[in-house]
């Protein structure tokens, strides 16, 4: 079987970085067909010895993402049209997935009850207070 | 986006890392959402999606001392998040298992092969960051550049190329442009990291995509 992703889309894939679809897909493919695993690894081994590819640079840290303050402008509709144009590019044709969660993020503060937030935050509040630093 | 630590983040770090309560409770509510956002659509259970944002945060703290302020905050804890969704995946039988969690990390989130042994890592890691840095600072300068003159369509070509790996004629289909527009962007855009490269002292091995 041939299968249908380019070593970007298997980079992405390692990362968790490719839309959900995508990520999805793969795994479906890694089921069936052994020969992407090898692909997998090989991409592994090349990391391992140093080399990384610009994609693989460019997604690790998020070059092109705009900033929070750049999407909450997008929600509000307020930011330039080639400007925005872009935020929308790269959500939904690069679909970025930190972004689309930063989005997400950002819309579900203004429409979330205080008090499921609040319940939530407590409880990670709880289970990881005791891994904090001891006071100096 | 700007990829280092911004001050108030560095004064909440810098909080957290003596022990104060309140300013990691801060930390929580600043970043819960977005990691919880992050990993929720890839996992139906809610439940399930909310302790694997409760896991990244209790393995931030533990690897709080290898933390770099030079690193983006936010893909720093992205970046947890993607390994312990990846765990969590593999266990519940979606992702198949692939060698991908050190014995050396103690917290076990972070992606490398584990069969690797020192030996065989041809180039440092110290090396290896360096290089790394080189080609983030390059391409990072490239894209303010396009931002700046409003250069909006070459940024989304180059996107597409190198982050998606699209062909040169599906990103020209796509953006609607033709390919040899799409040839050109490719050219000049590899032409200036090359010279960015060079200008850094660095080897072309490093990056042989800029060189084939």
């Amino acid at each position: 079987m041939t299968v249908p992703f380019c070593t970007t889309d298997l980079e992405a894939y390692l990362d968790e970085a490719l839309p959900v679809e995508e990520m999805a897909g793969i795994e479906k493919a890694l089921r069936d067909d052994p020969s992407l695993a090898r692909q997998l690894a090989a991409i592994i081994a090349r990391r391992d010895s140093g080399l990384i590819s610009l994609g693989e640079v460019w997604r690790r840290h998020r070059l092109s993402c705009p900033t929070r303050q750049e999407l909450g402008s997008f929600l509000l509709g307020v930011l330039p049209d080639d400007a925005a144009n872009y935020v929308t590019f790269h959500l939904e044709v690069v679909g970025c997935r930190c972004c689309q969660a930063n989005v997400a993020d950002l819309k579900n503060r203004s429409a979330e009850t205080q008090s499921s937030a609040e319940n939530r935050r407590r409880k990670y509040f709880q289970s990881s207070a005791g891994h904090l630093p001891r006071k100096s | 986006m700007d990829i280092s630590t911004s001050s108030s983040e560095t004064l909440l770090i810098s909080r957290i890392r003596s022990g104060e309560a309140e300013a990691w409770d801060e930390f929580i509510a600043r970043y819960e959402g977005r990691l919880l956002g992050f990993v929720v659509r890839r996992v139906a259970n809610r439940a399930a999606a909310e302790d694997l944002v409760q896991e990244t945060f209790v393995g931030f703290l533990n690897s709080l001392p290898n933390y770099d302020p030079d690193q983006s905050l936010e893909g720093y804890l992205f970046s947890i998040a993607a390994h312990k969704l990846t765990d969590f995946l593999r266990h519940e039988g979606r992702r198949p298992t692939m060698p991908l969690v050190t014995e050396e990390s103690s917290d076990g989130w972070q992606p490398v092969d584990r069969g690797r042994r020192a030996s065989s890592i041809v180039r440092s890691r110290e090396r290896h960051g360096l290089e790394e840095s080189a080609m983030v600072r390059a391409v990072g300068e490239m894209i303010a550049h396009w931002r700046r003159r409003g250069q909006w369509e070459r940024l989304q070509c180059i996107e597409l190329l190198w982050v998606r790996g699209w062909s040169n004629k599906e990103v020209a289909t796509r953006l609607g442009i033709s390919e040899q527009t799409v040839a050109n962007y490719k050219f000049e855009t590899i032409a200036r990291l090359r010279t960015a490269i060079a200008g850094q002292g660095l080897p072309e091995e490093v990056f042989p995509e800029l060189y084939q």
